[in-house]
């Protein structure tokens, strides 16, 4: 599975979870403003964490060497 | 916008504004006691210059003091009676009739006096029921000297002979007529007892002595003690006196008993009589004082809890001033924008209930000071916000960084500390305690079980991301799995010669989720995991900041401060970003392409030789002419941040003044709804300017923005530390403890392995480590994050409320 389909599952994932957020906790305005917030941030930072660590694995500078005993 | 909440809730305090009301006195105590129940106003103190002593309503505090110390008092005898405090409920809370104060003071006044007569009749008839238990033993006991007692005279007789033949032949006409004192003594006072007698009475007594077997309660301490019964046998008069003497100064209690069978019998029976009645008496006595403190602690939450509010409710009454015409109370407070309609609603409900003929009075008054600030949390946000305000609270208005904390606090922390095993047992037990929340929420409970349970849904969030993490990290207890598809390496030919000296190559698609499993244990695994981790913490880090820069300009265009915006945000957004930005981006390029290029030779050289070829270090087309572009954009950005400000400033308080010097010339004129506070709030903001001041608080701002700036990058890397440090011991447990006792086929080690590795996992990893990465990620917080932006000297709203007094302790 590539980069970019997987940052598109996380986008829909993000994108389930503000609509699920509005569908049980439907609180006026500004309380649906603060929730889609920490949506948007919790999405944001989870992707960015799965990004940094794919793209460091794509093209690798050093491989895995096995340990003797292994 | 007055009266509009802000767009996002929470995202900035809530608007407050100063009222004032003029109550008059014979609503102020009901008005008080409603506007104590909705909990939004905060009192200011318009008697500040007077003493406790001085002010109105001292009396009804002193009399709230002496209604707590009854309720004190029945509350220790509750406790000496072994009966549980009753728990008051929001039920009895609700469907009470409301007790008038003075009807409580006097109930309270009369079980007071009630239950001191039944504890002194109660300890008057134990005294007297252990005296004739004790009195029933000297009579058991004694009687069997009795029958001794004939040969003890004779002996007697005869001893007395043969010492003092002459005194017999001098004086025959005296008859020695023995007595004797018959009664208890505690038994490690009788060896003294037996000395002390026998020095006074000069030899001339007999003491016999027999243990009781069972402990005897003794009537005057109450305690249960090891007793002798003594008889002392003696002759004449004042060695009589002397025993008696020294019997009550030892403490023993003396009991007649009498000589003659007959009577002897009679007084046993008259005793027992007299034992089982009392006994009766006594018990009933204990009954009705228990009855009496049942009936006591039935109400005594809710007359507790009256106590405080009325005292509390007296304390704000203090705090108002009296109007002109000494009939009104006036009274200033803040309070939140959103609860006028609430706060005028009670005041006519305070007029009506209390038959009042005026109706009270609910003014705003503008004013220059600075409002408290409030956020209307939740108690899911509670704790979030209170890890934010612990740092400062937010000045007024401005961005409030909680917001952000809820989900990047967690997140931070749990880089730390990725372990998806470690985050199921952190949520098992953070589980516990939300799932309990109702029922642990009105018990007392210890000093750090109360931290956890105020932090459960902080835990919560840490548990849940640090389980994501520890999938991304690919660790479960250090071991990793293949949950999402084939590692992506392999040997690169069938023999696999090559894989324990240059390596397996990878053969498949990167790995999907997370670090490939293939790497742990291999040899070349901490450099690739140290070198992905520190490019982590150096782009999240970078991330972070900018969001804080970012939220600056936000605060900026809040307070209309364009000053702020283009000469501290823009070059500030510029300066980072030319060159931690670019240094992110570079790190993100080189992982695309694969090459081979040295980032640290790339940065470094950027400064020291810009216009040097970069060789085998280009990353992509152009970068040279791109890094001195972006080292001009960086040295241009310090002065921006230095100098227009202070001169841009000068100008700006020059311009007020003339405006305000043209503005004392014309009249006041007073508004139909506000009133104009005096002109001395005015004068706030026309504090002297003193240049060099301000040219120096921004120098420093500078300084320590573009020294920060690398200092700041760099603190982030505590994130690839922690990580490391905490895969490092997860690893060491399980291969060195787990796997070693594993290996040895000795079921008792494998036991003592098994037990080891938990404690070591619980007490290390679970304990210590979740302490220091919530250390750590709280500093990167409140440093590396809010300083970017936060400025934190506003004060916190701490309003008049009910709720708070029967949270807070026993006072």
């Amino acid at each position: 599975m590539g980069f970019f389909v997987t940052s598109l599952i996380f986008l829909l994932v993000g994108v389930i979870a503000a609509i699920f957020v509005r569908l049980c906790c439907n609180r006026g305005p500004s309380t649906n403003l603060l929730h889609l917030t920490l949506v948007i941030t919790a999405i944001i930072c989870c992707w960015m964490m799965w990004a940094i660590v794919y793209l460091a694995q794509l093209k690798p500078l050093i491989v895995p060497i096995l340990n003797e005993g292994d | 916008m007055i009266g509009a909440r802000h767009p996002m809730d929470m995202i900035r305090s809530e608007a407050m504004q100063l009222v004032q009301f003029i109550i008059p006195i014979e609503s102020s105590h009901l008005t008080v006691s409603y506007l104590g129940e909705l909990g939004l106003v905060q009192f200011r103190d318009l008697n500040a210059n007077k003493n406790l002593f001085q002010r109105t309503h001292a009396n009804q505090i002193k009399r709230c003091g002496e209604m707590g110390r009854k309720l004190r008092f029945f509350k220790d005898h509750m406790a000496k009676a072994g009966i549980l405090p009753s728990v008051l409920s929001e039920m009895s809370q609700m469907t009470q009739a409301h007790t008038d104060f003075d009807e409580l003071e006097a109930i309270l006044s009369e079980l007071e006096d009630d239950l001191i007569r039944v504890n002194a009749n109660n300890l008057k008839l134990l005294r007297t029921y252990n005296e004739h238990l004790e009195y029933m033993l000297v009579i058991q006991k004694v009687g069997e000297f009795l029958y001794a007692k004939q040969n003890l005279t004779a002996a007697l007789r005869s001893q007395i002979h043969d010492t003092d033949r002459s005194e017999m032949i001098t004086d025959p006409s005296k008859q020695i007529k023995l007595g004797f004192v018959s009664g208890l003594i505690p038994k490690e006072k009788t060896m003294a007892f037996e000395r002390t007698l026998f020095r006074a009475t000069r030899g001339n007594m007999f003491l016999k002595q027999a243990a009781v077997e069972n402990l005897v309660t003794d009537p005057v301490s109450g305690d249960k003690i090891a007793k002798n019964v003594f008889v002392a046998f003696y002759s004449g008069e004042r060695a009589k006196e002397k025993i008696i003497k020294i019997c009550d100064s030892f403490g023993a209690n003396r009991y007649p008993h009498a000589d003659d069978l007959e009577r002897r019998r009679e007084i046993i029976e008259e005793v027992s009589r007299k034992i089982s009645e009392l006994k009766v008496t006594v018990d009933v006595g204990l009954q009705h004082r228990e009855n009496l403190l049942k009936h006591i602690n039935d109400q005594f939450a809710q007359w507790n809890l009256l106590v405080k509010k009325e005292k509390s409710v007296y304390h704000i009454l203090n705090m108002f001033s009296f109007d002109v015409t000494k009939k009104c109370l006036v009274a200033e407070g803040w309070s939140p924008i959103f609860a006028s309609n609430q706060i005028q609603s009670i005041l006519q409900k305070a007029t009506i209930d209390s038959n009042s003929q005026i109706g009270s009075i609910f003014q705003v008054l503008h004013t220059k000071e600075s409002p408290p600030t409030y956020f209307h949390t939740n108690k899911f946000t509670m704790a979030f916000q209170e890890i934010v305000d612990a740092y400062g609270v937010a000045k007024y208005q401005e961005i409030n960084p909680a917001v952000y904390t809820i989900i990047t606090f967690p997140f931070l922390f749990a880089v730390m500390f990725g372990d998806w095993g470690h985050g199921i047992c952190l949520l098992l037990i953070t589980l516990y305690f939300i799932v309990r929340e109702k029922k642990l929420s009105s018990q007392k409970l210890g000093d750090i079980t109360e931290m956890i349970f105020g932090g459960r849904y902080v835990i919560l969030m840490m548990a849940l991301s640090s389980i994501y993490t520890g999938l991304i990290y690919n660790e479960f207890f250090s071991v990793p799995f293949d949950l999402f598809g084939k590692t992506a390496y392999a040997c690169s030919d069938t023999s696999c010669i090559n894989a324990y000296t240059q390596g397996l190559t990878k053969v498949r698609q990167t790995y999907s989720f997370g670090v490939d499993p293939q790497w742990h244990g291999s040899r070349t695994e901490l450099p690739f995991l140290n070198s992905l981790k520190m490019k982590m913490s150096i782009l999240l880090g970078v991330t972070q900041m900018n969001l804080g820069i970012i939220l600056s300009y936000f605060n900026g265009n809040f307070f209309k401060n364009n000053l702020n915006i283009w000469h501290q945000f823009v070059p500030q957004m510029i300066f980072l970003n030319s060159l931690f930005g670019y240094l992110s981006i570079l790190i993100i390029v080189k992982w695309c392409t694969g090459s081979k290029a040295d980032l640290y030779h790339v940065m470094i050289y950027m400064f020291l030789n810009p216009t040097d070829e970069l060789g085998e270090n280009q990353l992509f087309i152009g970068q040279k002419i791109l890094q001195v572009i972006l080292l001009l954009f960086a040295v241009v950005s310090v002065p921006w941040m230095l100098f227009p400000k202070p001169f841009l400033l000068k100008r700006q308080h020059q311009a007020r003044h003339q405006r305000r010097d043209f503005a004392m010339e014309t009249l006041f004129t007073v508004d139909n709804d506000t009133i104009e506070l005096n002109p001395d709030h005015d004068s706030n903001s026309d504090k002297e300017f003193e240049f060099s001041e301000v040219f120096v608080h921004q120098l420093i701002h500078t300084i320590e923005f573009v020294l920060g700036a690398v200092s700041n990058t760099a603190s982030y890397l505590r994130l690839w530390a922690l990580s490391l440090a905490h895969s490092e011991l997860s690893s060491v447990f399980y291969d060195k403890v787990l796997i070693l006792a594993w290996g040895y086929k000795n079921v008792f080690i494998i036991i003592i392995g098994i037990i080891i590795f938990l404690f070591a996992t619980i007490g290390v990893l679970l304990v210590m480590e979740t302490l220091s990465a919530f250390l750590h990620a709280l500093r990167l917080h409140w440093v590396e994050f809010q300083n970017k932006f936060y400025e934190g000297d506003g004060y916190k709203f701490a309003p008049f409320s009910f709720a708070l007094l029967s949270e807070g302790g026993d006072d």
